[in-house]
């Protein structure tokens, strides 16, 4: 009993002799505790789920790591490998990069079309909105996916179409030279998540600068090329970003069309596909991780080329 | 929208947190757990649960949880539950895996438990030794199967032409499959499946000319003069259109729904006999099993029996010695096995396969037959594939494809398979 009182006095000094520390912490907790409270879960996710794991990864990229076994330093062995002796890395990086520069830009040009059309000021706006932001939603699910597959294979839909016509389609979604095409069509129907922000920057044109320039006799296409498109360039600048690196890493498309292989013949062969084959598939942890921190880098490099160039084509009001 | 509190709301809630704390306490109350996983189908997974329900009536102190995936899906998920020492306490094991497996250490030798609990003195010796790695036992053999080429039998009555028989060869089947083709009397569909990237079917070919996939030190085992004569045999025919055009074939994913048997578009596919109860039930015309072809009048037949799966113990188990338990109640409990019939292939136990005979039905009775009755045509089972020959199998398919498709003659498709093949083992 008489060492609980003990003990309790002890703490009770203890406190006394750090008032001040405590006071500045309990203002400290006072002012910002309820905003760490409520930024908490977000914390935990990303020291916990992303930059945890991916530290871990970075080490993991430098090692022989099957899991079964206890990862092995190798040194830079993996990044040797992949850029001297891997000719599906650079398959693999063929197809990505072309699926990119195939589907960015049609998404894009595809979702300001939309947006362009629902900015007229049409009834019932908010439904369309919804409707065609639909796909966004369900696009990259395994269910569409397989669907896809449905759609463009050897007596899917499209080729019965195609047959009232007289035309003949090969199964599109299993031939090399096509396959990548049908993951183009797929990306550009999830035109969505573009389109609603091209129109919140379609909106925030003033509406002045096109009734001036009727005035002045402007015809439609000039007023888009000499107003629109120059007040719209941060709005397209950051869809092509964001595009640009959602494009670099998809991956589900890929993975269900071709059943996991790539195939036909490596065609569709994404970046990450080839990274899961690795790590999931042969059971090179190690190497897979280092294939995973060379895509970092370069969706690292693209961002910056891209920012670097945005201040030549994108104008900003203020 | 907002979410009110009301006391309805809060009833209702606290009813189902309640419900779920008393679940998962009754769950908890057992004295031991089983976790298992397996790969197949829907008939695999109904099959299989019923067989846990019966082993938990007998032993009502253990729970079984069972889990199942694809093929493809349940590698990577059996990798990272090992690696995050999350192992399943029962595996499904592969021949192609469970040297790798073993090796690793992830799984437990059940030498200890022969005899006493587990009892499988009338199994076929050498359906233990495919299980066994290094002189210890690491897999049951859950049946025997055999590579098979699976038959359309309505579509070969269609076309008025003879199912084949064990004599039958690779230049009789081109003949065959062009007929079937041009008798048209399917829209869109060919005599055969286009066989030259299916690895099993490679590797019947190859034992019938006294060659083999791998060596037993993990090496290639043919050469690009081999190869390049396969992909010559597959190309004559895919000129003569007795065989599914690539752009069909490669929607093939290696499985039971996407074959071209199974999607309208050719007389023939290529399998494992236990596969057939799995093919049936999505085939709606009468599947018959028949032999690989020959390689030429009076061949001797690239067959052999192989365990089909195994079931292994992980070395994280907390009771080894209940999972042997378990492993022995599936393989020799007879009412077990009326159950799981011929799905896994063909049981191994001289009494349970003799007890299950007369309660076949006629698709378990054709695969029984099949397997028993392959005779000469089958030699011996072949060392377990070494590390590397799942990526050795993609490989084949991508080169086929490429000699498919045109992009390379047959020559150069049996140079550059031959390279791949022997750069993927030498990285192991």
């Amino acid at each position: 009993m008489a060492a609980v009182q003990d003990s309790a006095m002890a703490v009770g000094r203890g406190a006394q002799a750090r008032p001040a520390a405590q006071g500045r912490f309990a203002a400290l907790w006072t002012k910002h505790g309820a905003g760490y409270m409520f930024l908490l879960p977000w914390l935990v996710g990303f020291f916990g789920l992303t930059l945890g794991p991916a530290v871990a990864s970075l080490y993991l990229s430098f090692t022989s790591f099957d899991l079964i076994r206890s990862p092995e330093w190798v040194g830079a062995a993996n990044y040797v490998r992949i850029a001297t002796a891997d000719p599906k890395f650079a398959a693999s990086l063929k197809v990505t990069f072309l699926y990119v520069v195939l589907s960015v830009p049609f998404k894009l040009a595809f979702a300001l079309l939309v947006a362009i059309l629902l900015n007229r000021g049409i009834k019932g706006l908010t439904v369309y909105r919804a409707i065609f932001y639909l796909p966004s939603l369900l696009g990259g699910s395994v269910a569409i996916a397989v669907l896809w597959r449905q759609l463009f294979a050897g007596d899917g839909l499209i080729n019965s179409l195609l047959a009232q016509v007289g035309i003949e389609g090969p199964s599109w979604i299993s031939h090399p030279d096509y396959s990548i095409w049908t993951l183009v069509v797929l990306s550009v129907w999830q035109f969505g998540s573009p389109m609603i922000i091209f129109l919140a920057g379609l909106r925030q044109i003033p509406t002045d600068m096109y009734e001036a320039a009727s005035l002045d006799g402007a015809s439609k296409f000039r007023q888009f090329y000499k107003i629109t498109l120059p007040l719209l360039t941060p709005v397209i600048f950051f869809n092509a970003v964001v595009q640009t690196i959602e494009a670099f890493k998809a991956f589900t498309p890929a993975f269900i069309i071709s059943g996991g292989t790539g195939g036909p013949i490596n065609s569709t062969l994404f970046y990450t596909l080839y990274l899961y084959q690795e790590a999931f598939g042969n059971f090179r942890m190690g190497y897979a991780s280092a294939l995973a921190w060379i895509l970092v880098l370069i969706i690292g490099l693209f961002t910056a080329f891209s920012f670097l160039t945005s201040r030549y084509w994108v104008h900003y009001d203020d | 929208m907002t979410m009110r509190m009301t006391r309805r709301n809060v009833l209702a809630g606290g009813a189902a947190l309640l419900s779920y704390s008393v679940l998962a306490s009754s769950a908890l109350s057992q004295e031991a757990r089983l976790r298992l996983l397996w790969w197949g189908s829907q008939a695999r997974a109904d099959r299989t649960n019923k067989v846990n329900q019966l082993f938990q009536s007998a032993n009502t102190n253990v729970a079984i949880n069972g889990e199942f995936l694809g093929w493809s899906d349940y590698w990577p998920r059996l990798a990272t539950q090992v690696a995050g020492r999350n192992a399943p306490d029962i595996i499904q094991m592969d021949y192609r895996y469970i040297v790798e497996y073993a090796r690793r250490g992830a799984l437990a030798p059940l030498n200890d438990y022969l005899g006493s609990v587990l009892k499988v003195d009338d199994f076929d010796q050498v359906q233990i030794e495919g299980g066994s790695v290094d002189g210890k036992l690491y897999g049951v053999s859950l049946g025997a199967n055999s590579a098979t080429m699976l038959v359309n039998v309505a579509a070969f009555e269609e076309a008025g032409i003879e199912l084949p028989t064990p004599s039958t060869t690779w230049d009789d089947m081109a003949r065959i499959g062009a007929e079937i083709t041009k008798a048209g009397k399917r829209k869109g569909f060919f005599g055969l499946a286009d066989g030259s990237g299916v690895e099993p079917l490679l590797e019947n070919w190859l034992r019938q000319r006294g060659k083999a996939l791998f060596t037993a030190d993990g090496k290639i085992a043919y050469d690009a003069n081999d190869a390049a004569e396969w992909f010559a045999m597959w190309a004559a025919m895919r000129e003569a259109k007795a065989c599914v055009p690539p752009d069909i074939q490669a929607l093939d994913q290696f499985n039971v729904e996407t074959s071209p048997l199974s999607l309208g578009k050719s007389a023939t596919s290529y399998a494992h006999s236990n596969q057939l109860v799995a093919y049936q039930g999505i085939n709606k015309d009468k599947l018959a099993l028949s032999n690989h072809p020959l390689i030429g009048k009076g061949a001797k037949g690239g067959h052999y029996r192989k365990p089909s799966m195994f079931f292994s113990v992980s070395a994280q188990t907390k009771d080894p010695e209940l999972g042997a338990k378990y492993v022995n109640f599936f393989v020799t409990d007879p009412k077990a096995a009326e159950i799981l019939g011929v799905e896994r292939g063909v049981p191994e136990s001289k009494a349970v396969r003799e007890g299950l005979a007369p309660t076949l039905d006629e698709l378990g009775r054709a695969a029984l037959d099949y397997v028993s009755g392959l005779g000469p045509l089958a030699g011996a089972l072949p060392p377990p594939p070494p590390s590397g020959a799942g990526e050795a199998e993609l490989a084949l398919r991508t080169v086929a494809e490429q000699v498919g498709f045109g992009q390379l003659d047959v020559k150069q498709g049996g140079e550059t398979l031959v390279n791949e093949v022997t750069q993927i083992l030498s990285r192991g």
